[in-house]
């Protein structure tokens, strides 16, 4: 098993150093300068050379490059143009919230996808599958922080049972941190559920329909133990490679339903920095999630190798 | 966002019957009433966008101060905004909106993606290489995320969202485009052109573009349907259109702010993106349907359902067919000779001493989807004795494997058995649940199929595939199940059972899979093993060492091989009858020697002719002349 981390990891350092660079480039893409873009309208030839020159712009691209490697391997992404405070504890600050959310949708997505595709994979063509199969196709169709905002209206403002304003930090109250959540890790969950119901149903026929299937039942082996047992770990080899994909959705989708739920999340901090062109920040949002896709990725490629043996590099 | 998967049949549809196939996929998508509703829809709300300025009751911009978010009234249908807008006006006009940057943003990720995936698909190479790299970049980012960065870094715009979302999607374009383009170019007719000194361009555009057509059209529909929904959430934080224009995310803004006070107000947008991203998202999973021509419709399954045979139907067939067998042996005893009077009819050896498995008057069909039903086996009977192999021989489309299938109780959707009977150890089969084939599944019928390493799965050890049949069948425990499935390999001759037991099925041969396979099917001790083809995927070789242990096994255990195949010599090798199936009929039945010695249907003889020998030298080998078409249809020349 070893060999197989160290194998991803060959494949996701590259990636995550690629990954490094071209969000590095990123103020070299703007139109002008990033200082022109903060000054606005206000702007002078003169007050952008002193703003290059107090951020740092005007520096060589290679000795800009190195700053950025040198300060990323001790966990420093710079300073905020707008703020003047550190990237690094300007995310600290932010990612409790957006990790929580991401976890319940996670964990909704999860639980529901593969348990409608488990359950209408092992019956297609009925009544049941069809309702169900319908179901998804209208949960990938809904905007999620549409529903979000219908959720809220009728269990927050409406029947009162939830918090409007969800977010109460784990240290500070578990109970209130769990309920907080309950909206958000639907409203995230119930797309990505869908798109992983459709994918676990479609590998659940597959797999009953493989020759593997037939030789077990001729065997004898009840059908129970036979859907169960062989068909749901056959199926998670490709359910595995749509919950990757779906925690990247998440991940997006959990960025603009903050603004539904009012979450101090990344997402918020992204969205400011955005409208106020905060490289800095942007930089380090970006960075942050492309790191957390990265890991999660490496992780449910270490546990392909685990279901598949045909995965495990010799 | 979504990752939707493509048809296989458009994707490997050779250009020059790209036109045809379109054409068939016009025909189907008639007969799929969501795909129809899905492109009305579409099309109302494309109307809708086209005719805004005549359909809206108020000008985009319009405002009425003195109905501010007012409820629904006969001016505003739908209420007013907190800048007293008609809500339904606004609707409409957005509906504009979400289109035109809809398909904007689909028409850039095209532009970048198509060349994209065209290039690292032909050139392959350092091009591929980087640029695959470039997509595992992108597959590391959220969608919404480069939107973001797009705005972060160019500003608000509505070409500018039209970019950033294009951007989005242009890598699942170029992925797509890419791994079709790998497969075309692969293919015998990309090769062929390149002999015949076309330019790599003139390849490309000309042979693999219409390939594409298909998929680009359905992953179209669908990243339009997510266009739209992207557009919504950039609008409703504020980083979509500037504010004056109206947008189905912009109004939903305006309706959180107003949630608790007017909750009505986020329901016409909402509902207005659902049912349009809806309606692409089915447009586009409809296109895939109808060009792969998959998908039974709800009539099939329900006839399905109702014509299966019930087990008093059974039994009662069998009883006059028991009666009827009687009459027949006394009648062959009577005349005392094997040719019976009709030509059609079977040429019998005399009956095994001891019965084990009696097929009777069975027929088979198949439903098709315009209803029209295709005799698979007509009006087949056999018997198999115990200990006795029997040779199920006929061409490709004889319909051998669906006896078998039908023995098993495993025939595929729309296979069903029209009447007969089959009758194991006095037991019969045919109109019994799934749980009463249960009881019979292993303990009495074992069977293995063509493909070795299909036949096991990839992801479970040899050991728990043998293990759990026999724990069901002799209650024993995990451990002295184990022991037994090592003794169970042993037998089959796989050397190093007990260490073997924990591999997994690609770390066996294709004739060790199979002796796996065997050995499962014999986990039960059944008094029948049928064999479908199960020596077919073999080299000769291994096929004649798998025949050698088959031959052993039933002498050691005594049980009744029904062996299944095409191979004249698998047939002659080992089995003591042969069975002659030809278009669903059996046409002769005879012990081995007689049977290749003396052939007496005129189908055996030429079937027998047509095998080339040692001994014999022909210029041409001899063909049959009836061939069994794609269809069903038995034509005659």
């Amino acid at each position: 098993m070893g060999k197989l981390v160290l194998y991803r990891l060959g494949f996701a350092i590259p990636q995550l150093v690629v990954v490094s660079v071209v969000v590095f480039s990123l103020t070299y893409l703007v139109p002008g300068s990033p200082a022109a873009a903060i000054l606005g309208v206000s702007a002078t030839p003169e007050s952008i050379a002193l703003v290059e020159e107090q951020l740092g712009l005007n520096e060589p691209v290679g000795q800009r490059l190195v700053e950025w490697f040198g300060g990323l391997l001790h966990g420093d992404l710079g300073t905020a143009y707008r703020s003047g405070l550190p990237v690094t504890d300007m995310l600290a600050q932010r990612i409790p919230a957006t990790l929580s959310m991401i976890l319940g949708g996670m964990v909704v997505a999860i639980v529901l996808g593969v348990g409608v595709g488990v359950y209408t994979g092992t019956r297609p063509g009925t009544k049941a599958d069809r309702l169900l199969t319908g179901g998804t196709v209208l949960g990938i169709a809904i905007p999620e922080f549409w529903l979000g905002i219908i959720l809220t209206t009728i269990f927050a403002a409406q029947l009162g049972w939830l918090p409007i304003v969800g977010w109460v930090p784990f240290s500070v109250d578990p109970w209130g941190w769990f309920v907080g959540l309950i909206l958000p890790s639907l409203t995230l969950g119930i797309t990505g559920g869908a798109i992983i119901a459709r994918q676990t149903r479609a590998a659940m026929v597959r797999a009953l329909a493989a020759p593997y299937t037939d030789t077990l039942t001729a065997a004898g082996v009840p059908r129970r133990k036979i859907l169960y047992s062989y068909g749901v770990k056959n199926a998670m080899v490709p359910v595995l490679a749509s919950i990757g994909v779906v925690f990247a959705i998440l991940i997006g989708v959990s960025f603009v339903i903050e603004k539904v739920f009012s979450f101090p999340g990344l997402g918020s901090l992204m969205l400011t920095s955005t409208i106020g062109q905060d490289f800095p920040v942007v930089q380090g949002v970006v960075l942050f999630t492309a790191t957390l896709v990265i890991a999660v990725n490496l992780l449910i490629d270490v546990l392909y190798g685990l279901i598949n043996p045909q995965a495990r590099p010799a | 966002m979504t990752t939707s998967t493509v048809g296989p049949a458009a994707a490997s549809a050779p250009a020059a019957r790209q036109a045809s196939g379109i054409r068939q996929a016009w025909g189907r998508l008639r007969h799929q009433p969501v795909t129809l509703a899905a492109i009305i829809t579409v099309a109302i709300i494309v109307l809708i966008a086209a005719f805004a300025p005549l359909i809206a009751p108020y000008a985009p911009g319009e405002t009425d101060f003195t109905a501010v978010l007012a409820g629904p009234s006969a001016e505003h249908p739908l209420g007013t905004d907190d800048f007293g807008h008609d809500i339904l006006s606004q609707l409409i006009y957005a509906a504009r909106t979400a289109l035109v940057v809809g398909v904007g943003s689909v028409f850039v990720a095209m532009l970048i993606g198509v060349p994209m995936g065209l290039i690292l698909g032909y050139k392959g190479g350092w091009y591929d290489r980087i640029g695959s790299r470039v997509m595992d970049i992108a597959d590391a980012m959220p969608g919404i995320m480069i939107g973001f960065v797009v705005i972060a870094i160019l500003g608000r715009g509505t070409l500018i969202l039209i970019f950033a979302i294009g951007l989005i999607f242009s890598m699942n374009f170029a992925r797509m485009v890419r791994a079709i383009t790998l497969t075309e170019r692969k293919k015998l007719y990309v090769e062929s052109a390149h002999v015949s000194g076309l330019r790599n361009r003139q390849i490309v555009f000309g042979q693999v573009l219409p390939n594409l057509v298909g998929p680009l059209a359905v992953q179209g529909a669908v990243f339009l349907g997510n266009a739209i929904k992207v557009e919504a959430a950039l609008s409703f934080l504020g980083l979509g259109l500037p504010d004056d224009q109206p947008s189905w995310g912009g109004m939903l803004r305006v309706a959180a702010e107003h949630q608790v006070d007017h909750p009505w107000m986020a329901l016409p947008p909402g509902i207005a993106i659902v049912v349009t991203v809806l309606a692409l998202n089915l447009l586009g999973d409809g296109i895939n349907d109808a060009l792969s021509g998959a998908r039974t419709t709800r009539k099939q399954r329900k006839k399905a359902r109702a014509l299966a045979p019930s087990l008093a139907d059974v039994e009662k067939a069998r009883q006059s067919a028991e009666a009827r067998e009687t009459a027949t042996d006394a009648a062959q005893a009577a005349t005392a000779s094997v040719i019976p009077a009709t030509a059609s009819a079977l040429i019998t050896t005399p009956l095994h001493p001891e019965t084990v498995l009696a097929v009777r008057d069975m027929r088979i069909v198949a439903d098709r989807p315009d209803g029209e039903v295709v005799p698979l086996v007509t009006d087949l009977s056999l018997t198999v004795g115990r200990g006795e192999i029997m040779g199920l021989l006929g061409e490709s489309g004889s319909g051998k494997s669906m006896l078998a299938k039908s023995i098993l109780g495993l025939l595929p959707a729309g296979v069903r058995v029209e009447s007969g009977s089959v009758e194991l150890a006095g037991e019969e089969l045919v109109g019994r649940t799934e749980r009463q084939l249960r009881s019979i599944r292993g303990k009495k019928l074992g069977v293995v199929f063509q493909n070795p390493q299909a036949n096991l799965s990839p992801v479970h050890t040899v050991g728990r595939q043998l293990v759990d049949p026999l724990r069901v069948h002799h209650g024993m425990s995990k451990k002295a199940a184990r022991d037994q499935a090592a003794d169970l390999l042993d037998m089959v001759g796989v050397k190093d059972a007990a260490n073997r037991l924990d591999q997994y099925p690609h770390q066996f041969s294709g004739g060790m899979a199979q002796r796996v396979a065997i050995a499962i099917a014999l986990a039960g001790d059944p008094d029948v093993l049928i064999l479908d083809e199960a020596t077919s995927a073999l080299d000769v070789t291994t096929q004649s060492q798998v025949l050698d242990l088959v031959l052993d096994l039933r002498d050691k255990l005594g049980m009744a091989v029904i062996n299944i195949t095409h191979d004249l010599g698998v047939a002659a090798e080992a089995c003591d009858r042969v069975a002659i199936m030809y278009h669903g009929e059996l046409l002769e039945v005879n012990d081995v020697f007689s049977l290749f010695h003396e052939p007496h249907h005129p189908y055996t003889k030429a079937l027998l002719a047509s095998h080339p020998t040692a001994d014999h030298k022909v210029d041409r080998l001899p063909t049959i002349a009836d061939f069994v078409t794609a269809d069903g249809e038995w034509i005659a020349r």
